[in-house]
Formats: structure tokens, C-alpha cells, sequence
């Protein structure tokens, strides 16, 4: 137990990397309700971050506010160098640059249905990128078969399993060659059995070097898999630092609270 | 435009409500039996009742109008422009009547019916009391959105001479040349017919609502 | 009886005439209708207000003034402003009105209907919002209206017949034409109302599988 894991020496060498993500003073209300509330935070290049929490404590509209599928009411992110403030209005090109930059996974998966599974992953490319059809399609089949999917490549989503759609979806994010990668509960949806084959792309993922934000229940990969953990409740972050330290020495009671719910269960 | 064309084709308004309503009475009384037939149990019955339906709604009401009034009254007896309308679109909202007492009667819940047995209540009670309001509420908004589809439809009147608004626009734009301006006020006077006729509607369905919980 | 007959067998080209000249327009009024119909859906739903209240007063008008006198506006009134149409073209731009007016309703209700999260998909993949539209989320609509969009062709079929009014000559015309020569008019009549019923229930049994078998699937 005293020695240093492989994933803390790697923490230790992301100190001088890059920033990629820096969120401050974020807050968030839907009308009277506060979802968010000053929020602060920054990642660096081939990190990978774990944002637990109980439900309702504001995890996903974070995440959504990072590609501004939420708009932010207070502060500001910065993602991939573009930044996005709450005081003034994104222009388009900003969106562009950002959703470009920034690859997401959803909990439901969201393939277009009347699609074929190359096709999911190759529109996007052709009409973002300006690939051309050829180009995409070689890049998608790249993609598909480093998610273990090559196969279903012409087959149409709503004929494949649960994880098998969601690993298309991580594919079709990859397709962009995104600076970061946000998933938001991405095995929430999915049987166990089904989970686990989309968390091994995203621990594959992980090795690779890609920088990545999960909110998730996962323990274990949050414990296993990230190089930092986030804790949120009532829509702020209670505890931050390397994983294994959050999960075995939590500093605060409500984490404490928390990580022992989710362990005795 | 005048002001005496605008009164003119407002003198059609009696004339409209007057089809619309009478053709929308005999089909509301002519689809209770359409709808008991549809619904019954013998597949005769049920057959025969599908096959009227259809019919009557697969044939425009023009054509419906033409054949009561031309066809029928060509020869067998006489039958006046306005009976003719009214009956002709009284017969297609019978079958649109029927499909809709049917849709309420499905939405109305089986345990209503069996509850009010198990309270003893004689079957006309059962049906007046519990199953009838309930019907009426669940049937009133597709009852008054055909009720306009038909005030509308009632302009088909003015082709046999009904003097109702669409004939009276007719009238005045062939005898002024002033067309754009006569047909857009003919359009005008049904849309602000139909919007009061909306507009009760809605508040008698939130009324009904209050009363009869659903 | 064989005299009803061979009424019948005489006038039945002239009634087919007819029929051609119906299914023309209905033809035309669906083709000009729909995309019409798409883009008052989208334009209603715009935040721009001048987009959405012009879509708006269309939609309103198309569907709150009788498809007669659309017609009639068409076709007796246009020339008072100058622009004189042949029955035809007056009747496909007052049927295209109608048609646009109730399928932008259906078109609306199958775009609310395309789950959310294809749209944030779309935009969570850096689509434009008209690139979002245009593969994501119409193409998906489109699906979801096509059973009510084949009834309301039914319907369109049935209200062409009101062309009869500006002398267009389609079925009911010639039949009425038939009707004052002949002075037979029940059973020329008949023939026809028997055509338009041989259109319009398979049609509309069709329609209803289809209608039944897609709600198998989404189920």
C-alpha cells in the first residue's frame, strides 16, 4: 500500500501540463431553484476527472454548461482556450469552436435513429469538418472498429444493444478529434454486463491520453480509472483531489456521508 | 368596398349558423344509433355501421349535397336548398359523431359502468347519471372543433343558392368585380365566427372539468 | 336497367376526364402543400417574430376561412388585383394554401415529438442549427407525420372537389355537366360519388394499417 500506483506518478506529471478546462465562479439557477452555485475548477491536458455526487446535486448541468448546452447564469468557462462568459452572450463561431473541441456522451445515448451507424458517425465529420464523404467514412470505420463495432457499421442503431450504441456514440464524438471528452452517466441507462464493456472503451480511452470529465455513479472507475474526483451536492463541489485519496480519506462529513452510502450498498 | 357589401355578406351569417347548427343537431340525435350500432356486439350490426361510416365519409360533402339535392330532388320530390344542406352534411356529421361518442365512450373507464352496477342502479340511471356526463365531457372538444370544421364546411350551400355568406360574397363579386376584397371579408366573417365558438368552448370544457373530475 | 347501364358505360371517359384532372390537382396541391406545411411549422416555431407571426397569420387564415373561399379568392379575386390564373393554377395555389395551413399543424406536432436529445445531440456534435434540422431533426419529424399527412391527402382528394365552384373540370364537374345534359342527374352522380368512394376507403384503410403498424413498432 506504500507504494506509489502507476495512475498517482501520472498525476504527479500532469502538474505542468496544459490547461484544458478552467471553470470559475459558475452558478446556474432554473427560475428560484440553484443548480449550480460558484463553482470552480480547472483540467489539465490527459486528465481524467470523476465527478460523482448524489442525484440532484447539479453533476450533469455542470457538464452541460462546459459545451453550453446549458448557458451558465453567473462566471465563466473556459474550454480548449475558448472562454464563455456569463456576462456576455457566445457568439456562434465561439459555439462552433467549443462543441468542436469538446466530444460528448449522453446518458441515452442519442444516435440518430434514421441513420445507419456509419452514417451517425461520418455526418457529423462531413458537415462540421468539411470532410469529404470518403474521408469520413474511413475515419468512422477507424473509429467503430477501435470501439470493437466495425461490423454494425451498416446496420441501423435501434438494432444494437445498449453498450454497443453507446460505444457508437463515443465514436462518433471521437470522429470530431475532440481536445476532450464529456460523459455524462454514460452507463446510467445500460445494464451492468453492458456497462462494463463501455467503460473498458472509456479506460482504453483513458490510457490513450485523451482528457476526459465522466459523471458517473461508477465507483470504481471514478476510484480506479480517474486521476481526480470530484464530489458535488446541493450544486457545489464539497471535495476535490486524486481519487484514491477522496475515496479513502474524505475530508468533508456530507462526502463522507455520501461515499458510505454508495459503499454499503 | 362598401359598407353596404360589408352588411351583405354579413346578412349571410343567420343563414350559415342557421345550416351549420341544423346539420350539426341531426347528425349530434343520427350518431347515437350510428355509434350503438358500431359498437354492438352482433358483427352484422357492426359491420353494417362501419360500412355507412365510411361511406358517408369517403364521399366530400359536395358531392353528398349534389346528389340530395340534384339527384334526389330532380326527381323523386322536391327538396329545398336549405333542407338539402342540411341534410347532406347533417348525414356526414352523424358518421363523425358516431366515431367521436365512440372514442368518449371508450375513454370513460369500464369501472364506472361496473361500479354503478354493484351500487344497484337501474341500467337508464347507470347511463343518465354516470356514464352520460362523462361521455358528454370527454366528447365536447373534437365536438366543437368538427362543429367549426362544419361551419366552414356549410359554405359548399352556397353552390345550390343558399343565400348564406359565401353566396352573398359570390353575389357581390360577380356584380362589383371587386373579388379580393369581397372573398377576404367573406374569410374574415368565418374566422371571427369561429373564434367565440372556440373561445366558449374552452371555458366550458374547464367548467365541465371542475365538475365532473377526470 | 341495361338503359342505366349503358348510361353508365357512355359516361364513364368523360367521368375518368374527370377523375385525371382531381387526381392532377391533388397532386399538385400535396407537392406545393407539404414543403409549405414544413416551412410554416418551422415558422411558427421561430424566434424571430418576423418570421413567426407572417407564418402565423397563414396557418390561421388557411385554416379558419372555408377551402371555397380560398378558392373563389384565388380565382375571382386575384384578377381584380391584376393577376389573372387559369382555374388550375388558381385552384393548386388556394388548395397548396389549405394544404400548407393543416400540415404545418401535423408537421409541428411531429417535430415537438422528435425526442429532445436529438437535438442536443446535433448540437453537442458542433451541427449548425439549420444542419441540425435538416438531418437530424425534420427527416425524423417527417416520420413521425407521415401517417396523419397520408389521411389529410385523403381529405385533400375529397376537398378538390370543391373546384367544381371555379369550373375546373375535375370528377364532380363533369358529372354535373353529364347531370344538365342528361337531366339524369342520380345516377351520374352516383357513378361518381362510387368513384370517389373507390379512392378514398382503401385509401383510408391503408392509411389506418399503416397508421396501427407504426404504433406496433414505437410501442
Amino acid at each position: 500500500m506504500l507504494s506509489v500506483s502507476p495512475r498517482e506518478e501520472r498525476a504527479d506529471a500532469l502538474v505542468s501540463r496544459r490547461e484544458y478546462v478552467r471553470v470559475e465562479g459558475l452558478g446556474k439557477s432554473f427560475g428560484p431553484h440553484r443548480a449550480l452555485d460558484d463553482i470552480n475548477f480547472a483540467v489539465r491536458s490527459g486528465e481524467v476527472v470523476a465527478i460523482i455526487g448524489p442525484s440532484g446535486s447539479g453533476k450533469s448541468t455542470l457538464l452541460r454548461c462546459l459545451n453550453q448546452l446549458e448557458t451558465q447564469s453567473e462566471g465563466s468557462v473556459t474550454l480548449a482556450g475558448i472562454t464563455i462568459d456569463a456576462a456576455k452572450p457566445a457568439t456562434r463561431q465561439q459555439l462552433t469552436e467549443l462543441r468542436r473541441s469538446a466530444g460528448m456522451v449522453f446518458q441515452s445515448f442519442n444516435l440518430f435513429p434514421h441513420m445507419s451507424v456509419l452514417r451517425n458517425v461520418s455526418l457529423p465529420q462531413e458537415r462540421v469538418l468539411g470532410r469529404s464523404r470518403k474521408e469520413a467514412d474511413e475515419r468512422s470505420r477507424a473509429l467503430l472498429s477501435r470501439v470493437g463495432l466495425e461490423a454494425k457499421a451498416d446496420q441501423y442503431p435501434n438494432r444494437c444493444s445498449g453498450g454497443q450504441q453507446q460505444r457508437i456514440a463515443i465514436a462518433r464524438a471521437l470522429a470530431l478529434d475532440p481536445k476532450i471528452m464529456l460523459f455524462d452517466e454514460p452507463t446510467s441507462a445500460l445494464d451492468p454486463e453492458l456497462g462494463l464493456e463501455v467503460l473498458a472503451v472509456m479506460q482504453e480511452l483513458a490510457e490513450a491520453g485523451m482528457t476526459m470529465i465522466v459523471v458517473t455513479h461508477e465507483m470504481h472507475f471514478a476510484e480506479t480509472v480517474s486521476d481526480r474526483i470530484i464530489i458535488m451536492a446541493d450544486g457545489r463541489i464539497i471535495e476535490e483531489g486524486p481519487s484514491a485519496e477522496v475515496m479513502r480519506r474524505p475530508t468533508t462529513e456530507r462526502a463522507q456521508r455520501f461515499l458510505n452510502a454508495v459503499k454499503n450498498r | 368596398m362598401t359598407l353596404d357589401a360589408v352588411l351583405l355578406i354579413a346578412s349571410g351569417i343567420p343563414l350559415t349558423l342557421a345550416v351549420t347548427a341544423g346539420a350539426f343537431a341531426l347528425g349530434a340525435v343520427l350518431g347515437i344509433p350510428l355509434c350503438a350500432l358500431r359498437v354492438s356486439r352482433s358483427s352484422t350490426l357492426h359491420l353494417a355501421a362501419v360500412a355507412i361510416i365510411m361511406l358517408l365519409r369517403s364521399i366530400p360533402p359536395i358531392v353528398w349535397l349534389f346528389l340530395l339535392y340534384f339527384g334526389i330532388g330532380s326527381g323523386f320530390l322536391r327538396v329545398g336548398p336549405v333542407e338539402a344542406s342540411v341534410a347532406a352534411l347533417g348525414l356526414i356529421t352523424a358518421a363523425n359523431m358516431a366515431e367521436i361518442y365512440r372514442g368518449a365512450l371508450r375513454g370513460v373507464h369500464s369501472g364506472q359502468w361496473e361500479a354503478s352496477t354493484a351500487l344497484g342502479m337501474k341500467p337508464w340511471a347507470r347511463f343518465r347519471d354516470v356514464l352520460a356526463p362523462q361521455i358528454c365531457r370527454m366528447a365536447l372538444p373534437s365536438s366543437v372543433t368538427f362543429f367549426i370544421g362544419l361551419l366552414k364546411d356549410s359554405a359548399i350551400a352556397s353552390t345550390i343558392g343558399v343565400g348564406e355568406i359565401a353566396f352573398q360574397a359570390n353575389y357581390i363579386s360577380r356584380r362589383t368585380f371587386e373579388g379580393l376584397e369581397v372573398f377576404a371579408v367573406a374569410g374574415l366573417v368565418y374566422i371571427l365566427i369561429s373564434l367565440p365558438i372556440a373561445a366558449m368552448s374552452r371555458q366550458l370544457d374547464s367548467r365541465l372539468r371542475e365538475r365532473v373530475a377526470q | 336497367m341495361i338503359d342505366l347501364l349503358d348510361f353508365w358505360r357512355d359516361s364513364v371517359p368523360q367521368l375518368l376526364d374527370g377523375l385525371e384532372v382531381t387526381l392532377r390537382i391533388t397532386g399538385v396541391a400535396l407537392a406545393l402543400g407539404i414543403p409549405l406545411g414544413l416551412a410554416l411549422a418551422l415558422g411558427v416555431q421561430s424566434p424571430t417574430s418576423s418570421i413567426r407571426y407572417p407564418s402565423l397569420a397563414i396557418v390561421e387564415i388557411g385554416r379558419g376561412a372555408p377551402a371555397l373561399i380560398l378558392l373563389q379568392f384565388a380565382y375571382f379575386g386575384l384578377p381584380s388585383a391584376g393577376l389573372s390564373l387559369s382555374s388550375f393554377a388558381a385552384a393548386s395555389m388556394a388548395l397548396a394554401w389549405t394544404t400548407g395551413a393543416y400540415t404545418s399543424e401535423i408537421i409541428r406536432a411531429g417535430l415537438q415529438a422528435v425526442p429532445r436529445g436529438q437535438r442536443e445531440a446535433a448540437v453537442a456534435v458542433g451541427m449548425t442549427h439549420i444542419d441540425g434540422l435538416r438531418f437530424v431533426i425534420v427527416p425524423q419529424a417527417m416520420r413521425i407525420a407521415a401517417p396523419a399527412l397520408l389521411g389529410f391527402a385523403v381529405l385533400m382528394l375529397q376537398a378538390s372537389s370543391l373546384c367544381f365552384a371555379i369550373a375546373l373540370p375535375e370528377l364532380l364537374s363533369q358529372a354535373y355537366i353529364i347531370g344538365t345534359n342528361t337531366f339524369r342527374y342520380m345516377p351520374i352522380l352516383c357513378l361518381a360519388g362510387a368513384l370517389y368512394a373507390a379512392i378514398c376507403i382503401p385509401a383510408s384503410l391503408a392509411v389506418a394499417s399503416i397508421e396501427r403498424e407504426l404504433s406496433r413498432h414505437t410501442a
